[in-house]
């Protein structure tokens, strides 16, 4: 028989123990956050200072977040670090900005490879590479706008300060921080390592612990986002077959926010939708909203990761993140020309990339690894 | 849409996806029966010809919307993906489809002018066209209740129908009627050929592994 029978296992039973499980692999997220900050603070200040003195400079910083996703083909890895960088001092938020606005740009190498899966069949191809490269050109072109007027002007950073301020995250933040009993039980487990290490130099304590936080940190996003996309798929696709039928707009964006916050990665959420595009059931004008609510729903990490971070530039960073992506939604999506534009530079890179396929590998090789690494190398 | 995310789940996708099938399969036996009913009821084909060519409308509508549903749970699913079921479902709905177009080819018979309510074989039709209409009805059972025996037994009396649409065709072919009496029957009796073989095959998903799911879709002779 070809069909399915009746299943005998218990779902609901099943779908609770994921999210208790899940419930256990968040505390594990912070408790690297913490672990990572801490260890960053074990090597001294001057340390932290020397580690980031090459990515100073914001190109050379944007350059270090795209190549840091790339690596970790996973934005919510890079930037909770970046949030845990920062919570520990060893950043600054001016300095972490490109490097947040980078990782936007990075996380999108995911569904651009996913779309090669097509590449036998040119019209399949066609769709599938646009699909994935409007993301790369709304990012690039919201780094492109809003990255200069941050720089001169400050305003995402300094809306997050007052928005932090507002929610009273710094405030408390700074005035008693042991307060919060999350933050009392992320601390517990990183002092008991601490206490093992007790004797050991400050470099092999910084260390321990600076690998145990990017482990952790890892590892729990990477089973979160198995755990949830499994408890999830069943919603998920129920939501996307709701876009296939009404259309693209701000339900379709909502739903890629919902399905990225719920699977904490929005590059699992753009890598669905690359088969659908790439089949033609789902146009890239419906997908577009999608990947835009993506790219908020992914901040979520931040936000997540900046409540186990002891400084309150943390949750500022987090939501410096936040703001960027909803600004580049408000540039490039209610306008019809101006939305119009990521999509146009996406299906004309597809056109080349059908016609001459070592466009495809210069693109993927030179955006997400030679420029990156040639921009560090050359503005450090 | 996005508030009931995170609500209670209903109905699974590929139980939604059954279940439009057996919608599917409702559409076929509305169409089959409103085609027959002009044909040999006596019904006047322009009265409900909008009609019959909305509902099939529904029908290819509906096979269309389960390819999307597929493609969508193929690309959520991605390696998870339970492979021979989305291949039967992509491959039944076809069958399904064009149980719908056979019907308006009967319709069509009609629509050219052709009663044969008052015909010297009206009862031998109006058998058949119950044996199909039941068929219809059996079909979308079993598939949904994955009733082995039953769709063991079915496919048994389903193929002994095919040998006897074959006699009939054969029959008329051979005969000394006139063209207008022999190739309506001719082209009837073809078209509950084809509709029974296409439910048979909907059937054999239920009983046959995916790589022998058309089947029923060849003659005897040219089955493996």
């Amino acid at each position: 028989m070809s069909l399915p029978e009746p299943a005998t296992r218990n779902p609901r039973l099943e779908t609770t123990g994921r999210l208790l499980l899940v419930v256990g692999l968040l505390y594990l997220f912070l408790v690297g956050v913490k672990a990572l900050e801490t260890g960053i603070n074990a090597f001294g200040e001057d340390f932290a200072a020397s580690l980031f003195e090459g990515v100073s400079n914001p190109i050379a910083g944007l350059c270090a977040g795209v190549l840091a996703t790339v690596l970790v083909q996973s934005s919510s890895v890079s930037t909770a670090t970046i949030v845990g960088l920062v919570g520990s001092g060893a950043l600054s938020v001016l300095t972490a900005v490109p490097m947040i606005m980078g990782a936007n740009i990075g996380t999108t190498v995911t569904n651009t490879l996913a779309s090669l899966g097509h590449l036998r069949q040119s019209q399949e191809f066609r769709r599938a590479f646009a699909g994935a490269t409007m993301h790369d050109f709304f990012n690039l072109l919201s780094v492109a706008a809003l990255l200069p007027l941050e720089l001169t002007t400050r305003f995402l950073s300094r809306t997050a300060a007052t928005l932090a301020d507002a929610l009273g995250g710094r405030r408390e933040l700074a005035v008693e921080v042991s307060s919060s009993p999350i933050k009392d039980a992320v601390k517990a487990p990183v002092a008991v390592v601490e206490g093992w290490l007790v004797g050991a130099p400050d470099t092999v304590i910084g260390l321990v612990l600076l690998g145990l936080g990017l482990a952790s940190i890892f590892l729990a996003l990477a089973f979160i986002t198995r755990n949830m996309k499994m408890v999830m798929a069943g919603r998920i696709e129920q939501s996307m077959n709701v876009v296939l039928a009404k259309g693209a707009g701000l339900g379709a964006m909502a739903v890629g926010l919902v399905m990225t916050v719920a699977v904490q990665s929005s590059s699992i959420t753009t890598s669905i939708l690359i088969p659908m595009v790439g089949a033609g059931v789902l146009t890239l004008s419906n997908a577009y909203p999608v990947t835009l609510g993506a790219n908020v729903g992914t901040t979520v990490t931040a936000l997540l990761a900046s409540v186990a971070a002891e400084a309150p530039e943390a949750l500022v960073i987090a939501l410096t993140h936040t703001l960027f992506n909803l600004a580049g939604i408000v540039l490039f999506y209610p306008l019809p020309a101006l939305r119009r534009v990521p999509l146009n530079l996406a299906r004309g890179l597809a056109e080349l990339a059908v016609r001459r396929k070592s466009a495809v590998a210069g693109y993927v090789l030179g955006f997400f690894v030679f420029v990156p690494v040639a921009g560090i190398l050359l503005l450090r | 849409m996005v508030f009931d995310f995170f609500r209670k789940q209903g109905e699974g996708p590929l139980e939604l996806i059954e279940s439009q099938i057996g919608d599917m399969l409702d559409h076929c036996q509305v169409t089959f029966g409103t085609a027959m009913d002009t044909l040999i009821g006596g019904v006047d084909p322009s009265a409900v010809g909008t009609e019959l060519r909305k509902t099939d409308r529904e029908i290819n509508r509906a096979e269309r919307a389960i390819r999307r549903e597929l493609v969508v749970h193929v690309s959520v699913r991605g390696s998870a993906v339970d492979i021979p079921s989305v291949l039967v479902y992509m491959s039944i709905i076809k069958d399904i489809e064009r149980i719908g177009d056979y019907s308006k080819n009967i319709f069509d018979l009609s629509n050219e002018g052709i009663d044969l309510s008052d015909a010297p074989d009206l009862d031998r039709i109006s058998g058949y066209r119950q044996r199909i209409d039941r068929l219809i009805v059996d079909t979308a059972r079993v598939f949904a209740e994955r009733d082995v025996d039953d769709a063991h037994t079915l496919l048994q009396d389903g193929d002994d129908l095919l040998d006897e649409y074959d006699l009939i065709i054969t029959e008329q072919i051979q005969s000394d009627r006139p063209a207008r009496e022999a190739v309506p029957r001719a082209l009837l009796f073809r078209y509950f050929k084809r509709i029974t073989a296409h439910l048979l095959t909907v059937m054999t998903a239920v009983v046959m592994p995916v790589d022998r799911l058309d089947y029923y879709d060849e003659d005897k002779a040219d089955r493996e």
